[in-house]
C-alpha cells in the first residue's frame, strides 16, 4: 500500500477527505432526521405532553393503549384500504399515459398538461375538489342533476368518501409518476422493439414482453414510494373530509396529528403511533423489495 | 415702543438663544426618552378573517395615540393554541394573546397563562358590573382570573328574505316569519326544502360536525358535555340523547337540512337555504355579498332560549422573566380596546363583552347588532373544564355519524360519553 508523506495510507486519507466532504450533510442528517427519530422513540415510552417539562417513563403503556384505541384501529384500516385501493390506479394510469405519450405529436403539450396538477399544493388540490364536489353549490352535482344523474354528497357519504379521496390523489400525482415512467421508457433500447416487430410482435405483445419487464426497476420505485406515501396520507383527508363522515376517512397520520396537537398534546402516545406506522411501512417496503427485486439487462 | 426697549443687546440675545436651545433640547430629549421608553409588545391572535384587518386599523390607531407599538401575529386558531402550548413554557410566548373562552381552563391548568390578581384588575378599571355574567365568568378557572373578555361571538338566526318570500313565509310587512318553536321551525323548513334547496341549517361549513351548534341545542335542553362537578360526561343523559335524535333527524328523516359537508354559508348566499343558525361573525360577509336577509334571536328549540357564545379573551401568557413595562403596555392596550370596543363592534360585527358600548347609538342603530345584544341575557359559554376542548374534538365525528344516520343517536352518545370519560384528567 502506498504511503503518504505523513505516514498515513492513501486510502485512510481518502476516507478522511470523503468524510470531511460528507460531514455537513451527515451533521444535518443527524440533527434533523436521526435525532428526531430516536427522540420520538424515547418519547413513545414516556407520558410526554407538549409544553410540560416533566416526563415519566411509562414503559410500553402507550403501545398497549393503542391496542384498545378503536379509533386508531379504524384509522389503520382506512389507511390500509386507501393504500391498497389506490395502488393499482396509481401504477396503471400513469404507465398507460406514459406509453401513449412516449411518442407522437403534441406529446410535450400533453405531458405538461398532465404534470400541471402536481405543481399545485395539496391544500389547493383539496380546496378545488371540495368546491367542485360541494353537494349544494358545486358544479359536479349541478351537471349531474342536469344530465339526470344521481347527485349526492360524495364526501359526506361513508361509502364514497374514501373513493373520492383516491380519485383526487390519482388526479394529483399522475403527472409525477408519468414523468418517472417516461424516463424509464426512454432508457429501453429501440432496437428491442424493432427486433420484436420483425418477429411479428404487435404493440400489446411488445408491451408485455419488453416494456413491462424492462420497466421493472421503475415500477418498483413507483410502487415503493407510493406505498410509503399512502401510509402517510394526511393532507388530502385533512382538507377534504377532516376524517369524516364520522371516522370513515380517518387515517393514521390524522389520528396521530390530533393526538399530538389537538387532544391534550400527548406526544408520548403520538410518538408510539408514529413508530407503529414506521414499523408497518418498513415491513411493507422490505416485502416489496424482496418480491420485485431482480436484475434488468439490456 | 421706545428705542431702548426695542433693541436687544448681544449678551441678552445670546443668553436668550442659549436658553431657548437648551429648553428645546431638553424637551426633545424628554420626548426621545419618552418615545424610547414605550415598549413594543407582541400580540398573537387568530383573527384571520376580515376582522383581522379591522384589528390592524385599530392597532394602528392605538399606536398613534399611545406610542406603544404592537407586533401582531395572526395565526389560525388551532395553530395558535398549539404554538402557545409550546412557546410559552420555552419562554418564547407573546406579551398578549387573544384566545377563546373554552381554551382558558386547559391553558390555565397547564401553567401557560398568568393569573390576573383582582387588585390589578380593579386598578385598570375592570369591574364585574360592566360585563354580563357569562362573559365575566368565562375568564376564570378554579376561582382565579386568567383573562378579560373583549367581545362575544355568538349564534344568531339568519333569514333569507328571497327564499322565505318564495315559500310564502313572510308577514304582511314583507319580513320573514320567525319560528317560535321546534315544531314551527320544522314546518317552515319543510316548506322551503326541495331538491338542492334546504329549509334550515346549523353551522357555517360542515353542519354535520358543527359542535358549537350541537352544544347550543344541548344547553337549550338543559344538558351539557360534563356533569356539573365536571367529573364525568353527561352526554349519555336522556336530555343529551334527545338533542342527538333531533340532530339525526335534520338531514335524514326530515330532509330539511343540507348534507353533512355542505357549505351552509355558500348555500345561504346562493339562495338555497332559508333559515340559518350560525355565528354572528358571518353577518358582515352576508352584507358584502349583498344577500337580502334579516336576523332574529336563536329560536328556542328545546326547554330554554339559550344562545351559544364564545367570548374572545385577552390573556397574558407567562413570560420568561417579568417585564413591568411590557405588561403595563399590554394593559394599556386592553384598556384602550375596551374603551374603543364600539368601533370594533361596528367594523368587525362582534358585540362587545363590556356593557358600556351596548348603549352606543351607532350600535343600537344597526338591526343585526341590536338582535345580537338582545340575546345577552341568554348567552352561555362552555364549561370550565381542561378537558372541554379534547371532548369537543371527540364530539365532532360522532355527531356527524348521527347526522348522516351512520349511528343511532343513543349508541353514539353513549360511545362518546365513554370516550370523554376516558380522557386523562
Amino acid at each position: 500500500m502506498r504511503r503518504g508523506r505523513r505516514g498515513g495510507t492513501v486510502s485512510r486519507r481518502s476516507w478522511l477527505t470523503a468524510y470531511l466532504f460528507l460531514a455537513p450533510g451527515l451533521l444535518l442528517f443527524a440533527a434533523f432526521r436521526l435525532y428526531p427519530l430516536l427522540d420520538g422513540l424515547r418519547l413513545s415510552f414516556t407520558n410526554a405532553r407538549l409544553g410540560r417539562p416533566a416526563q415519566a417513563f411509562v414503559g410500553l403503556a402507550n403501545y398497549e393503549r393503542l391496542l384498545d384505541d378503536t379509533r386508531f384501529h379504524t384509522s389503520l384500516y382506512n389507511t390500509v384500504f386507501y393504500t391498497v385501493a389506490s395502488t393499482l390506479p396509481i401504477l396503471a394510469i400513469p404507465l398507460l399515459l406514459a406509453v401513449a405519450l412516449n411518442r407522437g405529436t403534441m406529446r410535450t403539450v400533453l405531458r405538461g398538461a398532465f404534470f400541471f396538477p402536481f405543481t399545485l399544493s395539496v391544500v389547493t388540490v383539496g380546496l378545488t375538489w371540495l368546491w367542485l364536489l360541494d353537494p349544494v353549490v358545486g358544479p359536479f352535482n349541478y351537471y349531474l342533476r342536469a344530465l339526470g344523474g344521481p347527485a349526492r354528497s360524495w364526501l359526506a357519504d361513508p361509502t364514497t368518501a374514501m373513493w373520492v379521496i383516491i380519485v383526487t390523489t390519482v388526479w394529483w400525482v399522475t403527472g409525477y409518476y408519468l414523468v418517472i415512467y417516461l424516463a424509464g421508457l426512454q432508457d429501453i433500447p429501440r432496437d428491442l422493439y424493432e427486433s420484436a416487430a420483425l418477429d411479428g410482435a404487435g404493440a400489446i405483445r411488445s408491451f408485455w414482453a419488453i416494456t413491462l419487464p424492462l420497466l421493472r426497476p421503475v415500477l418498483l420505485f413507483v410502487f415503493v414510494t407510493h406505498m410509503i406515501g399512502s401510509f402517510q396520507i394526511f393532507g388530502q383527508v385533512f382538507v377534504l373530509t377532516q376524517g369524516g363522515p364520522g371516522d370513515a376517512t380517518r387515517t393514521v397520520v390524522q389520528h396521530l396529528y390530533e393526538t399530538a396537537f389537538q387532544n391534550f398534546f400527548h406526544f408520548g402516545s403520538a410518538s408510539a403511533m408514529a413508530w407503529v406506522l414506521f414499523a408497518i411501512i418498513l415491513v411493507f417496503s422490505v416485502l416489496q423489495f424482496r418480491l420485485l427485486r431482480g436484475h434488468t439487462e439490456y | 415702543m421706545s428705542e431702548r426697549h426695542a433693541g436687544v443687546s448681544r449678551r441678552k440675545f445670546i443668553a436668550g438663544a442659549a436658553a431657548t436651545s437648551g429648553a428645546a433640547w431638553l424637551a426633545g430629549g424628554a420626548r426621545r426618552v419618552a418615545a424610547q421608553a414605550k415598549p413594543t409588545i407582541t400580540y398573537w391572535n387568530g383573527l384571520t378573517g376580515a376582522d383581522g384587518k379591522v384589528m390592524d386599523e385599530l392597532i394602528d390607531q392605538f399606536t398613534r395615540e399611545t406610542g406603544i407599538k404592537i407586533e401582531q401575529q395572526r395565526i389560525p386558531w388551532a395553530d395558535l393554541y398549539a404554538k402557545l402550548q409550546v412557546s410559552v413554557p420555552a419562554g418564547e410566548g407573546p406579551d398578549l394573546a387573544l384566545i377563546h373562552t373554552v381554551e382558558v381552563p386547559h391553558f390555565a391548568s397547564d401553567g401557560v397563562l398568568e393569573v390576573i390578581d383582582e387588585g390589578t384588575l380593579g386598578n385598570k378599571g375592570f369591574r364585574a358590573a360592566d360585563y354580563l355574567p357569562a362573559t365575566w365568568q368565562g375568564g376564570t378557572y378554579e376561582s382565579k382570573r386568567y383573562s378579560i373578555a373583549l367581545d362575544v361571538p355568538q349564534h344568531v338566526l339568519y333569514l333569507n328574505v328571497k327564499v322565505m318570500k318564495e315559500a310564502g313565509l313572510v308577514g304582511p310587512d314583507g319580513r320573514p316569519k320567525v319560528p317560535g318553536s321546534r315544531d314551527e321551525l320544522i314546518a317552515m323548513a319543510k316548506q322551503m326544502a326541495k331538491g338542492d334547496s334546504f329549509g334550515v341549517a346549523i353551522g357555517t361549513v360542515g353542519p354535520g360536525r358543527y359542535t358549537w351548534g350541537f352544544h347550543n341545542l344541548l344547553w337549550q335542553n338543559g344538558a351539557n358535555v360534563f356533569t356539573p362537578d365536571l367529573k364525568r360526561s353527561a352526554l349519555a343523559d336522556p336530555a343529551a340523547i334527545e338533542v342527538a335524535e333531533f340532530w339525526g333527524n335534520l338531514f335524514g328523516p326530515l330532509k330539511i337540512a343540507p348534507p353533512a359537508n355542505a357549505s351552509c354559508r355558500d348555500a345561504f348566499i346562493a339562495g338555497k337555504l332559508g333559515m340559518w343558525i350560525a355565528g354572528s361573525w358571518n353577518f358582515t360577509g352576508l352584507r358584502d355579498a349583498k344577500v337580502e336577509f334579516t336576523a332574529a334571536p336563536v329560536p328556542r328549540l328545546f326547554k330554554q332560549p339559550v344562545v351559544w357564545s364564545m367570548p374572545h379573551q385577552f390573556t397574558f401568557p407567562k413570560p420568561r422573566a417579568a417585564d413591568a413595562a411590557k405588561r403595563d403596555a399590554a394593559w394599556t392596550h386592553i384598556r384602550w380596546m375596551t374603551d374603543h370596543v364600539a368601533d370594533w363592534t361596528l367594523k368587525a360585527g362582534q358585540v362587545s363583552a363590556s356593557r358600556k358600548a351596548h348603549s352606543d347609538p351607532r350600535i343600537a342603530a344597526d338591526p343585526v347588532l341590536r338582535v345580537l345584544m338582545s340575546q345577552g341575557a341568554n348567552w352561555q359559554v362552555g364549561q370550565p373544564s381542561p378537558r372541554w376542548v379534547a371532548a369537543e374534538n371527540l364530539t365532532r365525528p360522532v355527531i356527524e355519524s348521527v347526522y348522516i344516520a351512520q349511528k343511532p343517536a343513543r349508541a353514539a352518545m353513549e360511545d362518546l360519553a365513554r370516550q370523554i370519560n376516558a380522557l386523562p384528567v
